[in-house]
């Protein structure tokens, strides 16, 4: 069985080949082995395009394959991202705390540590109480728990109900952009528990870590992620594969037909809504700790039509596709954005590329739905393609 | 004999227009049964109702030796219960490959689980194979379905529907497209299957319908106008009025 499925996707072992000589090259570059050719920080973008590449795959399999335009997938990431920073966030504010009273006179009382630690992390939004979705923070295995449950149950709910009402098509998409507007407002506001627009922060810094550089932690993630995203390739490149990927596609080229066949269209997509959801929040929460911060404007609705573009960029229905979209579209747009690109200076106007991006982007996303169909990921049928 | 479908007084209504009309027809467990009639007669209307794409206005719809109604249950269910449907228009998959397209069809269990933890067997293979010989597509297993010529795939349509094995198939203008021999070949097809199942096949085609060799249902305005053999309904005055629209002279 486990011979067939690698015989038949090679490029999962491609992939994986590529992705450990990556990794290993990353890491044998970086600050931690003294070389230094690749900065922490810089580290820290590899580390994060890998998350992001985790979470376009997610997106291939549930637009390229279930065809299911989804454009609310970034709402689970961000969920993910959440979940952990509430435990990185308390645990770290908890040892402050711990270490400042403990030069006073008297030993704390625990309703005391919990005053501190509520008025540390919630001071900025005029409160020190603990809401009660924090009532499992300093729980790490909780926290671990809720990052793949919550975007999970959130998935399964939301997805049950939209399915089963047989909304399908823009509709669809409409529904499920609703969705993460809906969770965007609601943690832009002060008192949904969660900081409102100030998000969660400081979430570079390991509670139990302190002592370890920022070096070594970056790597850490930068390894954890890519061993998520592998696991994630080879997962979903065998869901895909066999005769799940044959209904899956089934119900994206003609549902109809494949529920007069006898399958029961609505529990497939429910099953590929929510894994691919729960994917999303793995990769989210991998994904903070290396950005340092989440803000509720990451679940903004932009950010998961984003993710389609990298998507549509890479070439749907191919998860190396959507790997390579992720990877090219998001360091090309910290590059253009981060003023790594030259502004063009043309006489009466000068092209600055951090506001000329967005409309590169848009044409390119243009082009190549028109003209490129299948994406860069496309090239390679070329390539592949035996002489007939 | 009892009955494997029982249609009751069966009328739907669509934005005032009366599709069906109190419509009763019967099918045995084996049988072949041509249904004929013009355009609007409610041909397709009622393979919807049967297969539980449309609901009812009225009327029962009874299946099998339980004696249990399809109103209530969904189309994937119904399908579950074997009755099989193959479209006017040729749908399949194009996007996979013609085994692909009959493995999705063999009747192996239908849950998203064990779908995921299936494994493909030889019995399995050999039934597909069996399969795609009966249809002439025995050496197109690994040609993309897209690339079939029109009456390949609608064989490849009437093989998806072997394979899942239904008690009950609907056919829907299978000659559709074909070629003279084509025709043949697909009337041997639905005819060997009939024997061990029930086969309707709604067809425009009255030489087709003449090479089925069958009972004959004529539907008009969304109820039965006659029954019996070709012969028998094509010299029903009824029916000569309706087919050359002297209905209202």
């Amino acid at each position: 069985m486990r011979k067939t499925f690698l015989s038949q996707n090679p490029s999962v072992l491609i992939f994986i080949a590529l992705l450990a000589v990556f990794t290993i090259v990353v890491t044998l570059l970086s600050e931690v082995t003294g070389v230094g050719l690749i900065s922490t920080s810089f580290v820290k973008t590899l580390g994060k395009t890998l998350c992001l590449s985790l979470v376009a795959i997610a997106m291939d399999v549930v637009w390229g394959y279930c065809g299911i335009l989804s454009l609310g997938h970034f709402a689970f990431f961000g969920i993910g991202g959440y979940a952990i920073g509430m435990w990185l966030m308390y645990a770290r504010t908890e040892g402050i705390v711990m270490t400042s009273l403990a030069s006073q006179p008297l030993p704390p009382t625990p309703a005391e540590i919990s005053d501190a630690i509520g008025n540390q992390i919630f001071g900025v939004v005029g409160s020190s109480e603990f809401p009660l979705i924090w009532a499992f923070a300093d729980n790490l295995f909780v926290q671990l728990l809720m990052v793949v449950l919550v975007p999970g149950l959130l998935a399964l709910v939301f997805g049950w109900l939209a399915f089963r009402s047989r909304v399908t098509g823009v509709y669809l998409s409409i529904l499920t952009q609703a969705m993460t507007l809906a969770l965007a407002l609601y943690l832009f506001q002060n008192d949904s528990g969660l900081r409102g627009n100030n998000g969660l922060s400081g979430l570079q810094n390991i509670p139990g870590f302190e002592e370890t550089s920022q070096a070594k932690v970056s790597i850490a993630f930068f390894i954890a992620s890519a061993f998520a995203l592998g696991a994630a390739y080879i997962g979903f490149a065998w869901i895909v594969s066999g005769k799940m990927g044959s209904i899956v596609q089934g119900i994206r080229d003609n549902e109809a037909r494949v529920r007069f066949l006898g399958y029961h269209v609505e529990s497939y997509k429910l099953f590929i809504f929510t894994t691919t959801a729960v994917a999303a929040g793995i990769a989210g929460a991998l994904y903070y700790p290396q950005a340092g911060i989440i803000n509720p404007g990451e679940v903004a609705p932009i950010a998961s039509i984003y993710l389609a573009v990298w998507v549509a960029i890479g070439g749907r229905g191919r998860l190396y596709g959507a790997v390579i979209g992720a990877v090219f579209v998001s360091l090309l747009s910290s590059w253009f954005t981060g003023g790594g690109a030259p502004n063009v200076n043309l006489g009466f106007y000068t092209i600055q590329w951090t506001d000329w991006w967005l409309v590169l982007l848009g044409m390119s996303f243009v082009a190549v739905t028109l003209y490129f169909p299948k994406g860069i990921g496309g090239l390679f049928d070329y390539l592949v393609r035996k002489p007939s | 004999m009892s009955m494997l479908l029982e249609v009751n007084g069966v009328s739907v209504t669509f934005d005032g227009f009366r599709a069906i009309n109190n419509l009763s027809i019967n099918f045995a467990p084996t049988e072949l049964r041509a249904i004929i009639g013009p355009n609007g007669a409610g041909k397709t209307t009622f393979m919807d109702i049967v297969t539980g794409k449309t609901k009812p206005d009225e009327g029962t719809v009874i299946w099998g030796e339980r004696n249990i109604s399809l109103l209530g249950m969904s189309e994937s269910q119904i399908a579950r219960e074997g009755i099989g449907r193959k479209f006017q228009k040729p749908t399949v998959f194009e996007a996979q490959t013609v085994r692909q397209n009959l493995a999705m069809a063999l009747k192996t269990p239908r849950g998203p689980f064990s779908v995921l933890m299936h494994k493909k067997t030889k019995a399995n293979g050999a039934r597909i194979e069996a399969v795609a010989e009966q249809i002439g597509l025995a050496d197109s297993l690994t040609r993309s379905a897209g690339e079939l010529s029109h009456g390949q795939k609608q064989w490849l349509e009437i093989g998806m529907l072997l394979a899942q094995e239904p008690r009950l198939m609907l056919v829907d203008e299978p000659a559709a497209g074909m070629t003279p021999e084509e025709r043949e070949k697909t009337t041997d097809i639905l005819r060997e299957a009939a024997k061990t199942r029930a086969v309707v096949v709604v067809e425009h085609d009255m030489e087709f319908v003449r090479r089925l060799n069958c009972k004959v249902t004529v539907l008009h305005e969304g109820s039965v106008l006659a029954e019996g053999s070709l012969d028998h309904v094509t010299s029903d005055q009824t029916v000569i009025d309706v087919y050359l629209g002297r209905s209202h002279a």
